[in-house]
């Protein structure tokens, strides 16, 4: 499902990823663990094409990134999730608005977006938080609508950039529980962490190392 | 449908959040289209004047003395026939002396013991003819006749019209674009500060997959509604001053200006643009 081939994307002269050759099946569990600065995020990034390789190329699916048009690259995020340390959520927007926002920009129609928000608010533990506003809920709860926005739209990869970087070890736990669900429903789960307790919470993931901008295991 | 309904709401919901720098904006597009406006309405109204003093010029045609009354008719007839003229006006030598009485209060027969004032036609030339080449064509054409002593025209004051009607032409065009331009970019730079106030919406909308164009549309809106209210500001300010001041103008220069509903509609939609043109340069940045 997702390819590298030989890919190489470097910001100067230490950071950034080299030679990469990774692939990623579909319905797979992923962690990507190393340091800070390791390369991880920027796997994610060429991932969702956040960046582009300067050597070799990524394909996801159909999407090849030595091949893509910028304006195809919306398509390819409404087929990634995505959710990060931050949660980036819209803090002026309550709990229903920054989930149905991406069925919105999907141009899915009015009762089918209320239906799936219900749904995938009810999935990860959200259905009494729906008018709150962002603002309101506590970091666990945000990650959560990180996650409800990322799931409603059904990609075949949900991509986690430290996503417990924000959060307590029991809230943590709680939401690798999560993420664990969401893959036993088909969804592939990439995680990249420096957080190596969480690895033993998903004992089937597959676990890659990455060191200086390479991979230290490879599979 | 549902999807555009989606991105007015976002529009109108983005002009509330933004604030002051929403309001900056608005007033920033209203100041631009004040002075606009009343740079249009003084150059207009100057342009106006300027051919209103162009329509009052005329050509007079001194004929020979002693001249036949038959060839007068003729020549009458020859003078109807250039389409260029609009109006034709025959002073005889009789109405030339009373003309010169009332103007300087004399006989010309106790100065001189005869009436040495010719004959004479004064025409005005239709509005299209009123410009130097088509006066000096038409000039040429009647001093072929045998029976024309001399055509005159103030050539000079022809030519200096011209040149300052062309001028002022050139100045009102060159000002109304520049200012447009000035607004556009000024309109532009704060809006750019409201959407740099809210870049992380982009960034997330760029996140679930929102194409370009869903990204920029509710900012146009926003844009566009912003350029709106500040030309009604602008409307309303141009209107109440004409209607407090044009009274006091006209005692005292005799200048009133008429500011009709097509001028503000005409306001309204350029403010509208400059809001649509300033919010499409702001957003462009962000969406690199």
């Amino acid at each position: 499902m997702i390819t590298f081939f030989n890919v190489s994307c470097t910001f100067g002269k230490e950071a950034g990823v080299k030679n990469i050759n990774l692939t990623i099946n579909e319905g797979e569990f992923v962690f990507l663990t190393g340091s800070s600065g390791a390369g991880k995020s920027t796997l994610l990034r060429l991932i969702y094409m956040d960046l582009f390789p300067e050597k070799g190329k990524v394909v996801i699916r159909n999407f090849d990134s030595s091949k893509v048009r910028s304006s195809e690259i919306p398509f390819l995020r409404r087929k990634v999730g995505m959710i990060f340390q931050d949660f980036r959520l819209l803090e002026d927007r309550n709990v229903y608005e920054n989930v149905a926002l991406s069925l919105y920009v999907s141009h899915y129609k009015t009762r089918e977006i209320r239906q799936r928000v219900y749904n995938v608010l009810n999935q990860v533990g959200l259905g009494h938080r729906v008018y709150y506003n962002s603002k309101e809920l506590s970091g666990g709860e945000q990650q959560r609508v990180a996650i409800a926005r990322a799931l409603v739209k059904e990609p075949v990869v949900l991509l986690a950039d430290e996503p417990t970087g924000n959060l307590d070890p029991r809230v943590s736990s709680d939401l690798m529980s999560l993420l664990t669900r969401i893959n036993q429903n088909g969804t592939a789960v990439i995680v990249a962490t420096h957080n190596y307790s969480l690895i033993p919470r998903v004992p089937n993931a597959r676990l890659i190392q990455v060191n200086e901008g390479e991979i230290v295991n490879p599979t | 449908m549902i999807v555009l309904w989606f991105l007015i709401k976002e529009g109108f919901r983005g002009l509330w959040r933004s604030n002051y720098a929403g309001a900056f904006s608005i007033i920033i597009i209203a100041l631009s289209l004040i002075l606009i406006g009343f740079g249009y309405v003084a150059a207009r109204d100057t342009l106006v004047m300027v051919e209103n003093i162009r329509s009052q010029f005329d050509i007079t045609i001194f004929i020979q003395p002693k001249v036949a009354s038959a060839e007068l008719e003729n020549f009458t007839k020859e003078l109807g026939n250039i389409r260029e003229i609009e109006r034709i006006i025959y002073v005889s030598t009789d109405s030339a002396a009373a003309q010169f009485k009332l103007e300087f209060g004399e006989d010309i027969f106790d100065i001189l013991d005869y009436n040495p004032l010719p004959p004479s036609f004064t025409i005005s030339l239709k509005p299209p003819a009123r410009n130097l080449i088509s006066v000096e064509e038409v000039a040429a054409r009647i001093k072929k006749f045998s029976i024309v002593d001399e055509v005159k025209y103030r050539k000079t004051f022809l030519q200096l019209l011209e040149k300052y009607q062309r001028l002022i032409f050139v100045a009102v065009v060159s000002a109304f674009i520049v200012l447009t331009l000035i607004s556009i970019v000024l309109a532009s730079n704060s809006i750019k500060m409201t959407i740099f106030s809210r870049r992380n919406v982009i960034s997330t909308m760029k996140l679930v997959g929102a194409t370009n164009n869903f990204i920029r549309a509710p900012f146009m809106i926003e844009g566009t509604l912003e350029g709106l209210i500040g030309a009604l500001i602008a409307a309303i300010v141009i209107g109440l001053t004409f209607y407090f001041f044009n009274n006091y103008l006209q005692s005292f220069t005799g200048y009133r200006a008429i500011v009709s509903y097509r001028f503000y509609g005409g306001l309204i939609g350029l403010g509208s643009l400059i809001g649509l043109l300033g919010s499409m340069r702001a957003i462009r940045r962000f969406l690199e």
